[in-house]
C-alpha cells in the first residue's frame, strides 16, 4: 500500500514536471510571440519615423491673404485667351531675419524697384512674422532671390494670371488685381457672374473654361488692320469690330492703343481707354442709316422720292450744307448714296421729332446699354429736342454714343429688323431670336439695298471698302470733332460701317480712325470714303474667307 | 478552461495585431494617396504651363509672321473655286486611255 502510494506520488511527481515543462514551454512560446510582436511593433514605428518627412508649417501671427482661382477664358474655337499658373511669391519673415539692411541692399539688386525704405520699416517691426515682399515673380526671379541665401526670406507659391495671346483683345478680357480678382472686362463678369473659388495656395480652378464669342484669329486681324491704318493716316487712335449680325456675338472688337491686360495701371491711362465702348462719339453720317430706315418704314419716302437739296437748311445761326454738293433734287437713295446733310435733315424734319426719338429709343440708342465686358457709357443726348436737335442728330451730330452701341443698331436694321443685344460670350443656340421685328423686313432688304449701292455706285461715297466677290455695302461717317466755339473740319473722327454678303447680310463691321490725316494716296483728303473705308476693305478681305463666306464667284454656282 | 484561456488571449494579441496592421496600411495607403494627389497637382500645373505656352507660341500675330517670311498670305478671292470646278477640270486634263 506504502508502496502504492510511493509509487502514485512518485507519479504525480513526474506528471507534474511534465506539466511545468510544458507550461514553461507555452510561456516561452508566447513572450516570444509577444517579444517578435512588439519587436515589429518598434521596426514599423522606427521606419515611420526615419521615412516621415515633416511639411513645411508657416507659423504666422497675421492673416495670410487669400488669393483666387479663376476659370480659364478661351475664344469661339476654344483658343486659349487666359489661365492661371503657379508663380512664386517672394515674403519675409521679420522674426528670423539677421541683418535688415543687408537683406534690403541684397534684395534691391534683384529687384530694384522696391520700396526699400518701406521694406526696411515693414521688417523692423519684429512683432510681425509675415510681410509680402513681391507677390507673382517669375521663377528666374525667384530663382535669384533664392540664390542670395538670406535668412528670413521665403516663398509661398500664388495663382497668377497669364495671358499667352499678351495685348491681343485686351480691353475686352481686361484685368485682375494682385489677388487675382476680375477688377475690369470678362475678368470682372466671371467674378460677378461664373465664380471664382478662394484657395490659400496654388490650387487650379476646376471650373469649365469661359468661351467667348471672340475668335483670335478674326481678332488678330482686325487689330492688324487698324495698327495699319493708325500709322498710314497718322491717326490719334482706331477702334473696330466685326460682328455676327444673325446672332449678336462679337466676334473681334478692338481699341487703339491696345492694352496689356498684364499691366492693369495701363487702361487707366485716358489714350488707352476701350473707345469701342467706354468712348461716345458724334459718329455723322454713319446715323443716316438710322435716318433713311425711319423714312422708308415710317412711309415717309420711298427710295425714289425726291428731295430738293440744292438750298442750305437755317439752324439758327448755322446752315446745313453738303459736303458733295449736287444743285439737284437727289432722290433718297442718292441722299444716301451722296451723303447729303441737307436730304437727311429734311427727311427727319418730315417725320418729325418724336417719331424720330421713338425710331432711336427702340434701337435702344437713347439708353445705357450692357455687355458682359461691362456698362457701355450711356449716350450724350440733346438736353431739349427742338428742331435744331432733330436735324443735326439726322446726320450724326448732337448726338453722341458708343460705337458698340451704334454698331448694334446698325445690326438690326440688317437683320429683318429684329433686334441684335451684342455679346461677348459664345451662343451655342444659333436659332434666330423670337423677338418682335423693329423694323419690317422690307425696309431692311432696302437699307441692305442702299447700303451696297453705296460701294458698288461710280458716286457711292464707300466704294474704297468694296472687294470684288463679297458683295460689301456700307455707309461712309465723317465727323467734325467739336472745338471751342463749334466744330473742327481738320480734325475729323473718320468711321465706315460694313456689312456682307449683302444679299443676305451676315457680318457687321465698324471701323473708327480719330483724327486721321490726308496722305499722297487720298490725295490729303481725311474723310472717311478714303481712310476708314479702305480699312475695312482690306479687312474683309482678310477676314471673310476665315469667316466662311464664298466669294460670288463660287456662291453663284451653288 | 485554461486552454480557452490561453486561446482567448492568442485570439487577443492577434486581433491586435491585425487591427494594427489595418491601421498601419490604412495610414500607409493615405500617404500614397497624398503622393499621388501630389504628383497629379504637379502634372496639372504642368500642363497649365504648357497650355499658356502653346497659347503664346501660336499667338496670330506670331504666327502672321512667320507665315508671312515663307510668302504665305491671306487668301485672294480668285484662289476659291467651287469644288465641282475643280473636278470638271480634272476630268477635262486627265488623257485619254486611263
Amino acid at each position: 500500500m506504502a508502496v502504492d502510494v510511493a509509487m502514485s506520488a512518485g507519479h504525480g511527481h513526474g506528471e507534474d514536471a511534465r506539466k511545468r515543462r510544458t507550461r514553461s514551454a507555452a510561456e516561452i512560446g508566447v513572450y516570444a510571440f509577444l517579444f517578435f510582436a512588439f519587436a515589429e511593433v518598434a521596426i514599423h514605428l522606427a521606419t515611420l519615423a526615419l521615412n516621415h518627412q515633416s511639411g513645411v508649417t508657416l507659423a504666422v501671427s497675421e492673416a495670410v491673404a487669400t488669393s483666387f482661382s479663376r476659370p480659364d477664358i478661351v475664344d469661339r474655337n476654344g483658343r486659349l485667351l487666359a489661365t492661371d499658373l503657379e508663380a512664386p511669391s517672394i515674403y519675409v519673415d521679420p522674426g528670423v531675419v539677421l541683418d535688415r539692411d543687408e537683406l534690403v541692399e541684397k534684395l534691391a539688386t534683384v529687384l530694384p524697384d522696391i520700396d526699400q525704405k518701406e521694406l526696411l520699416r515693414s521688417i523692423s517691426d519684429r512683432s510681425r512674422r509675415f510681410i509680402w515682399v513681391r507677390r507673382g515673380v517669375s521663377p528666374k526671379i525667384a530663382q535669384e532671390v533664392h540664390d542670395l541665401g538670406l535668412p528670413g526670406l521665403s516663398f509661398r507659391y500664388e495663382l497668377k494670371r497669364a495671358y499667352p495671346s499678351r495685348k491681343l483683345a485686351g480691353h475686352v478680357l481686361g484685368s485682375v488685381n494682385v489677388d487675382n480678382r476680375g477688377l475690369t472686362g470678362i475678368e470682372k463678369y466671371i467674378d460677378d457672374k461664373v465664380g471664382v473659388d478662394p484657395v490659400h495656395s496654388a490650387v487650379l480652378s476646376s471650373r469649365a473654361p469661359v468661351r467667348l464669342s471672340l475668335d483670335i484669329g478674326i481678332q488678330h486681324a482686325l487689330e492688324d488692320e487698324l495698327i495699319t491704318g493708325e500709322k498710314l493716316y497718322r491717326s490719334n487712335g482706331a477702334a473696330g469690330l466685326v460682328l455676327n449680325i444673325k446672332t449678336g456675338e462679337v466676334l473681334a472688337s478692338s481699341s487703339i492703343p491696345r492694352v496689356d491686360p498684364a499691366w492693369p495701371t495701363q487702361a487707366l491711362d485716358k489714350k488707352h481707354m476701350d473707345r469701342m465702348t467706354v468712348g461716345t462719339y458724334e459718329l455723322g453720317s454713319v446715323f443716316k442709316t438710322l435716318t433713311i430706315a425711319m423714312a422708308l418704314d415710317e412711309g415717309i419716302a420711298k427710295p425714289d422720292t425726291m428731295i430738293d437739296v440744292r438750298q442750305p437748311l437755317q439752324v439758327g445761326r448755322f446752315k446745313v450744307t453738303d459736303f458733295h454738293s449736287a444743285n439737284r433734287p437727289l432722290s433718297v437713295t442718292e441722299v444716301f448714296t451722296h451723303s447729303s446733310n441737307i436730304g437727311a435733315g429734311m427727311l427727319a424734319l418730315q417725320a418729325g421729332t418724336d417719331k424720330l426719338t421713338s425710331f432711336l429709343g427702340k434701337f435702344g440708342l437713347l439708353t445705357q446699354l450692357r455687355t458682359e465686358e461691362g456698362a457701355v457709357s450711356p449716350p450724350q443726348l440733346p438736353k431739349n429736342w427742338g428742331r435744331a436737335e432733330t436735324i443735326t442728330a439726322a446726320y450724326g451730330h448732337g448726338i453722341a454714343v458708343a460705337p458698340l452701341q451704334f454698331a448694334a443698331a446698325a445690326a438690326t436694321i440688317l437683320n429683318n429688323g429684329k433686334p441684335v443685344h451684342p455679346t461677348f460670350l459664345r451662343k451655342f443656340d444659333s436659332n434666330a431670336s423670337d423677338e418682335k421685328p423693329i423694323i419690317s423686313p422690307l425696309t431692311s432688304r432696302e437699307m441692305a439695298h442702299l447700303l451696297r449701292l453705296n460701294v458698288t455706285a461710280p458716286d457711292g461715297t464707300g466704294h474704297k471698302a468694296d472687294v470684288p466677290g463679297y458683295r460689301v455695302g456700307g455707309k461712309t461717317g465723317t465727323a467734325d470733332l467739336p472745338k471751342a466755339g463749334g466744330y473742327s473740319s481738320k480734325s475729323v473722327i473718320s468711321s465706315f460701317l460694313g456689312a456682307f454678303p449683302m444679299d443676305d447680310p451676315q457680318y457687321l463691321t465698324f471701323v473708327v480712325l480719330f483724327e486721321p490725316k490726308g496722305t499722297k494716296g487720298t490725295h490729303g483728303q481725311h474723310t472717311a470714303g478714303y481712310t476708314a473705308a479702305p480699312v475695312t476693305g482690306r479687312l474683309i478681305a482678310r477676314i471673310a474667307g476665315q469667316l466662311g463666306v464664298a466669294p460670288m464667284t463660287v456662291a453663284a454656282t451653288e | 478552461m485554461r486552454l480557452l484561456n490561453v486561446a482567448a488571449f492568442f485570439f487577443a494579441i492577434s486581433s491586435a495585431l491585425l487591427l494594427y496592421g489595418l491601421n498601419y496600411d490604412t495610414r500607409r495607403l493615405e500617404a500614397e494617396v497624398h503622393a499621388k494627389e501630389r504628383i497629379a497637382e504637379r502634372a496639372r500645373d504642368d500642363i497649365a504651363v504648357l497650355k499658356a505656352e502653346r497659347g503664346t507660341l501660336a499667338r496670330p500675330d506670331r504666327i502672321d509672321t512667320i507665315a508671312r517670311q515663307i510668302g504665305l498670305a491671306p487668301p485672294r478671292v480668285d484662289q476659291f473655286v467651287d469644288g465641282r470646278e475643280v473636278s470638271l477640270n480634272e476630268q477635262q486634263d486627265r488623257p485619254n486611255g486611263r
